[in-house]
């Protein structure tokens, strides 16, 4: 105990003897981290919003479609109206209460949109005004005009990309056409109510948007869909949840060949490559900057073991074991780097939560196009500190403390005493 | 009755047999300890002299087990050192032996107090214990009061008295010092020396000194002489007397 005490005095002394050089170590550990918590919180919270922003687009954070229905964009490949209703009924059973944020069936085929001047390829969307206010941010989006109402019928809404190459405005005249569900080409007067600017180019480019019930009568649809979208209140179940409903549904007697149940990474693969392919790259620049700042660590306690050659020759002259050295040079090197480590975390927290509690404004590095793999980008981003990050980053500052302390402490530990004592200091 | 013969029949403090040292290889290789074969009874109070260079520092790391011989052993209390693993000389030194180096090697982080204690906090010796053994030397040597300085504060004297404490505290069998009143004026001289006599006669700890000071090698009861290495002269004397073979004639 009293051997541990002193090896500890002597290493707490011989930090604050180097004040300046532990002031520098120091500092580069609690920049490093510090820097490193914070570009993982906004990370974590520029991820979070991807994925709210996306889910509620329309996909939802469950998708449920015919499994042909993503590659043939066929109405030919929906979901009757009979499984939609065993859908709906199945999320209900295998959710808790106030899990699902919403529930709603979707028409969405590929058709194209004509008007006085000229036609342009589209995707047209059927789905409830009353819903979409409260879930998706078309109507948030609307830039002339206004959005779809209850009560609307043979009105549209089109992204600004669309009326600028069709030339309308609201009030305009549109002729949308597509394959009904019998094979043949039907067509639908609608009347431009309002234009939407998301920021996703191919959105604003490509979407028109009437009512739910308008689409299902014009392509003779009844009440089936061509999808069956689930929102859910967090994103944490979202795995557990759709294998579930794939249980369900095979029991009830809709299979997977009827209906596919897909969670937001399989339905946005594009997305989920893009949020994975984002986190790697982080992860390859932290790793990169963190093995500069564990060198300098080295490279500092490397220099304080040198530097006191002569006095580690006297201790182990005096009885100190070897083991007890390599402990001193360890104590000494992870204090500085765990005590250093908590500060930079500590910074990152209060840069995260503190200076930039109400977001940061990220507009700058998207240009014009607000947009990150298909999903709209809210340009404030609002950092999020995730347990899981605590966590690994903390083990991350203890590695860095042992890992960076070990090349040290052995070469102290090979100190011979006769030898270092005539070392000139 | 002597320390010397108190202590007869156990083994001998310090034994070298044939004992080699060479420093680097080949032609530049250098033989700074040849073929010394020495026996140290227990209570002895021995000066190694010689001119610079004849290996007396080496002889004393040696028997401390601070550096491996190139050939011969060395043994303390009767145990091989160069049999003895790492941490078994380690301890060895802790509990046996106290050192006194030619430069004051003091620990630059801790107080005079703190660096005099330190062996005996290694040895686990109670805080009130080593803090009242401490205090009496320390007033004995003319260190009271300047018990929280740290060794930049002192004095050369005052750190070499302050080592010379770390060495005798505790009272270990055998005190190896190299050069121990080098920088000492003749009246802080005598106050060591008289601390360490009274050692040995008490406590019958043996004390081997490298040492060029007539003053110590007054009071030693043998001297033996170092030249390139070898045993030159090696004689028992009464305690006062300075035999004349004992000076280098270029040093003095």
């Amino acid at each position: 105990m009293e051997r541990w005490l002193l090896i500890t005095r002597i290493a707490l002394r011989n930090l604050r003897r180097q004040l300046r050089r532990s002031s520098l170590t120091a500092s580069a550990m609690i920049l490093g981290i510090g820097f490193l918590m914070f570009v993982r919180a906004l990370e974590g919270g520029a991820h979070l919003m991807y994925v709210e922003t996306a889910t509620r687009m329309g996909t939802g954070h469950i998708a449920m479609e015919h499994p042909d229905y993503m590659g043939s964009q066929d109405l030919a490949d929906r979901i009757v109206a009979a499984d939609l209703a065993t859908a709906r009924r199945a999320v209900g059973e295998v959710t808790r209460d106030h899990e699902v944020a919403a529930i709603f069936p979707q028409v969405k085929v590929g058709g194209l949109a004509q008007s006085a001047s000229s036609s342009i390829p589209v995707r047209i969307a059927g789905v409830d005004p009353a819903l979409e206010r409260d879930i998706s941010f078309f109507a948030d989006k609307v830039v002339e005009g206004r959005y779809l109402e209850p009560g609307d019928r043979l009105e549209a809404i089109v992204g600004v990309g669309v009326a600028e190459r069709l030339r309308l405005e609201p009030g305009s005249r549109l002729v949308l056409m597509a394959a009904g569900a019998g094979g043949e080409l039907e067509s639908q007067l609608v009347l431009v109510t309002g234009l939407f600017r998301t920021g996703v180019p191919e959105v604003d480019r490509g979407v028109v948007q009437l009512p739910i019930s308008t689409a299902r009568e014009w392509l003779d649809l009844g009440d089936d869909a061509t999808s069956m979208s689930v929102i859910l209140a967090s994103d944490d179940r979202t795995g557990q949840i759709a294998a579930a409903l794939r249980e369900r549904l095979a029991e009830d007697g809709v299979g997977a060949e009827q209906v596919a149940v897909r969670p937001w990474w399989e339905a946005m693969p594009d997305l989920y490559a893009g949020l994975r392919a984002d986190a790697v790259q982080t992860y390859v620049m932290l790793v990169i900057l963190l093995g500069i700042v564990a060198l300098a660590v080295v490279n500092s306690i490397l220099m304080a073991v040198l530097n006191r050659t002569r006095e580690f020759g006297v201790m182990r002259a005096l009885g100190l074991s070897r083991s007890s050295i390599g402990a001193m040079v360890m104590v000494e090197g992870v204090i500085l780097t765990l005590a250093s480590g908590l500060m930079g975390m500590a910074l990152g927290l209060a840069i995260s939560m503190g200076i930039f509690r109400d977001g940061v404004d990220i507009s700058w590095l998207f240009g014009g196009d607000l947009a990150f793999a298909g999903a709209i980008v809210d340009p404030v981003i609002s950092p999020a500190v995730l347990t899981v990050d605590v966590v690994a980053i903390l083990s991350i500052v203890m590695a860095i403390g042992v890992l960076a302390t070990v090349y040290p402490a052995w070469h102290a530990t090979r100190i011979e005493p006769a030898e270092a004592m005539q070392t000139d200091e | 009755m002597t320390s010397k013969e108190m202590a007869a029949g156990s083994s001998p403090a310090v034994e070298t047999h044939e004992l080699w040292k060479t420093f680097g290889e080949g032609e530049t290789a250098v033989h700074a300890v040849q073929d010394v074969s020495v026996t140290i009874e227990s209570g002895e109070f021995v000066a190694l002299c010689g001119p610079s260079g004849s290996g007396k520092t080496t002889l004393v790391n040696l028997i401390g087990g601070l550096t491996d011989p190139t050939r011969g052993r060395v043994l303390v209390d009767g145990r091989d050192v160069g049999a003895m693993s790492e941490r078994q000389r380690a301890q060895l030194r802790l509990d046996r032996i106290g050192f006194v180096f030619q430069a004051f090697n003091l620990l630059p982080v801790l107080t005079a107090l703190e660096n005099a204690e330190f062996p005996l906090m290694l040895r686990g010796v109670s805080r009130e214990d080593r803090r009242e053994e401490v205090s009496k030397l320390f007033e004995h040597i003319g260190l009271g009061g300047l018990e929280d300085r740290r060794p930049g504060a002192l004095s050369g004297g005052q750190q070499q008295r302050v080592a010379v404490a770390r060495a005798v505290l505790g009272a270990p069998a055998l005190v190896l010092a190299d050069e121990p009143t080098a920088n000492l004026d003749t009246q802080a001289s005598d106050a060591l020396l008289d601390v360490m006599e009274v050692l040995n006669r008490e406590r019958g700890v043996t004390f081997i000194f490298c040492t060029h000071d007539p003053r110590v090698m007054r009071r030693a009861r043998r001297i033996i002489r170092l030249v390139d290495g070898h045993v030159e002269r090696d004689a028992e004397k009464e305690s006062g007397d300075l035999p004349s073979w004992v000076l280098d004639p270029v040093e003095t």
